[in-house]
């Protein structure tokens, strides 16, 4: 066989769609079979604008006589399936005469290949967008039941390390009378109402460095000096304090129903944990939460009675009145204080 | 946590491998190809990767709903249904997925039946 054989032979064979066509007419010269089965049973002599409808032959010769080449794509369906071919046109000399080598890839594969990836991204980002949100609602759980950098131990290490706070200061709050309002009420409005004081205190708190630590029925803890020690713990929970009653004034002043408050604050010592394994919490315990708590049942309406260890660390702003004593510890009786302060309003959250 | 079958044999390069080779058997075959006659290319593949995916517990799923939805123009029969259902063993099979493996994809397509088929 003739090296010309060979190439002939070649040419109709291979893979790639191979046409050549008369510049001038932009007639069909030669193509070759594989040109054939993607085009269908093409006769030379054909216009290249009856082969593919809608063709571009201005911008083909303009391009050719140009620069001598020019590329395009065609889709079109062949046995239910897409077809996509890359055109790639060549000008050329056959002797004298000016023609254009057309070659032909089948770009088929790569186009379904980007549909899939496309696809599949698209799942993947919706997936991940998902997966953000749940993360996000997560996260915002676990912060309203510890502190940030509690979570941020317990996210790293999935443990939290009991840490002792010395000294801190505990506010606890009741309401006088909560579980007659409870049966007199519908239960709805008492929650709708709660959930209104609590929120208040929770923006006062969170302004004057107390962040609320348990809220159970009608009792309130927020503790001041931690997860940061901070110097003046004492004043931030008083500060605090003396809004709370300021805030239950001004409501029970324009609402229906009258709350009226006791106010325990202790300095002391706590330790601060997540408890459980299976349903865990983040608690805070030991004598100032237990001081506080009992300070409280000394305190009349609408009044804040604290231990010394708290007032020595009030500044003159306040003014603590000997309250007599109690038994805060077993078997030890200590000095309470009524505490009192001048809010001026514009300080007033 | 159990392993998806997606993650089993390897996410989405072998996914793509089966998506792309179901397509092929899909479109050859007379029964089922002729669904596809008016789709285009990329919603097919689409279709194809969602299901595919969704089938071995990958990034994908659809609610009964959806596929009653999407099926709900095409009169399929129960004749339409089973080449579906030996087309896509095959496949699978071919692309080494385990027989108890093969049938727990077949089980959960097969519970759709009712949603597409008249």
């Amino acid at each position: 066989m003739s090296i010309a054989a060979i190439n002939e032979q070649l040419l109709r064979a291979i893979g790639v769609g191979v046409a050549l066509l008369d510049l001038d007419t932009l007639r069909l010269r030669f193509c070759n079979d594989t040109f054939r089965e993607w085009f269908g049973e093409i006769e030379v002599g054909q216009h290249l604008i009856d082969l593919f409808s809608g063709f571009d032959v201005e911008a083909l010769k303009e391009a050719l006589n140009g620069e001598g080449r020019y590329t395009t794509e065609t889709t079109f369906r062949l046995r239910r399936r897409t077809m996509t071919i890359a055109m790639a046109f060549n000008r050329a000399l056959d002797g004298d005469e000016a023609i254009a080598v057309l070659v032909c890839q089948n770009i088929s594969r790569i186009k379904e290949l980007e549909s899939m990836i496309d696809s599949y991204s698209m799942m993947v980002e919706r997936n991940t967008r998902e997966i953000k949100r749940e993360k996000e609602q997560v996260e915002k759980l676990l912060l309203n039941m510890m502190p940030r950098s509690v979570y941020e131990e317990y996210k790293t290490f999935g443990i939290v390390t009991p840490r002792l706070y010395d000294p801190v200061a505990v506010v606890c709050l009741d309401f006088i009378g909560f579980a007659e309002m409870v049966t007199a009420h519908d239960p709805g409005v008492i929650v709708s109402e709660l959930n209104d004081i609590y929120t208040a205190f929770d923006r006062i708190g969170e302004q004057f460095g107390c962040a609320r630590i348990r809220a159970v029925g009608d009792l309130y803890i927020g503790v001041a000096g931690m997860p940061d020690p901070t110097e003046d713990h004492a004043q931030s929970a008083a500060n605090a304090a003396v809004r709370f009653l300021r805030y239950l004034k001004q409501r029970n002043a324009t609402h229906p129903i009258q709350w009226t408050c006791r106010v325990g604050i202790a300095a002391g010592p706590v330790v601060g944990s997540v408890v459980g394994v299976q349903k865990y919490i983040y608690d805070v315990f030991g004598p100032a939460v237990v001081h506080a708590s009992r300070l409280r049942y000394h305190a009349g309406p609408m009044q804040i009675v604290g231990n010394r260890a708290l007032i020595d660390r009030l500044d003159d702003q306040y003014v603590a009145r000997p309250s007599g004593q109690a038994e805060l510890t077993e078997g030890r009786k200590e000095d309470l204080f009524a505490i009192e302060a001048e809010v001026p309003a514009a300080q007033d959250t | 946590m159990t392993k998806s079958l997606f993650e089993k044999y390897g996410g989405f390069s072998v996914v793509s491998k089966i998506v792309l080779d179901l397509y092929d058997r899909l479109l050859d075959d007379d029964e089922v190809g002729p669904f596809f006659d008016d789709v285009e290319m990329a919603r097919i593949v689409d279709h194809q990767t969602k299901f595919i995916s969704s089938l071995m517990g990958g990034p994908a799923s659809y609610t009964d709903d959806q596929i009653e939805k999407m099926h709900a123009r095409l009169t399929i029969t129960d004749a339409h249904f089973d080449p579906l259902e030996s087309i896509r063993r095959e496949t699978l099979t071919d692309h080494g997925l385990a027989p108890e493996d093969v049938e727990a994809v077949a089980a959960a397509f097969e519970a759709r039946r009712g949603l597409v088929v008249e």
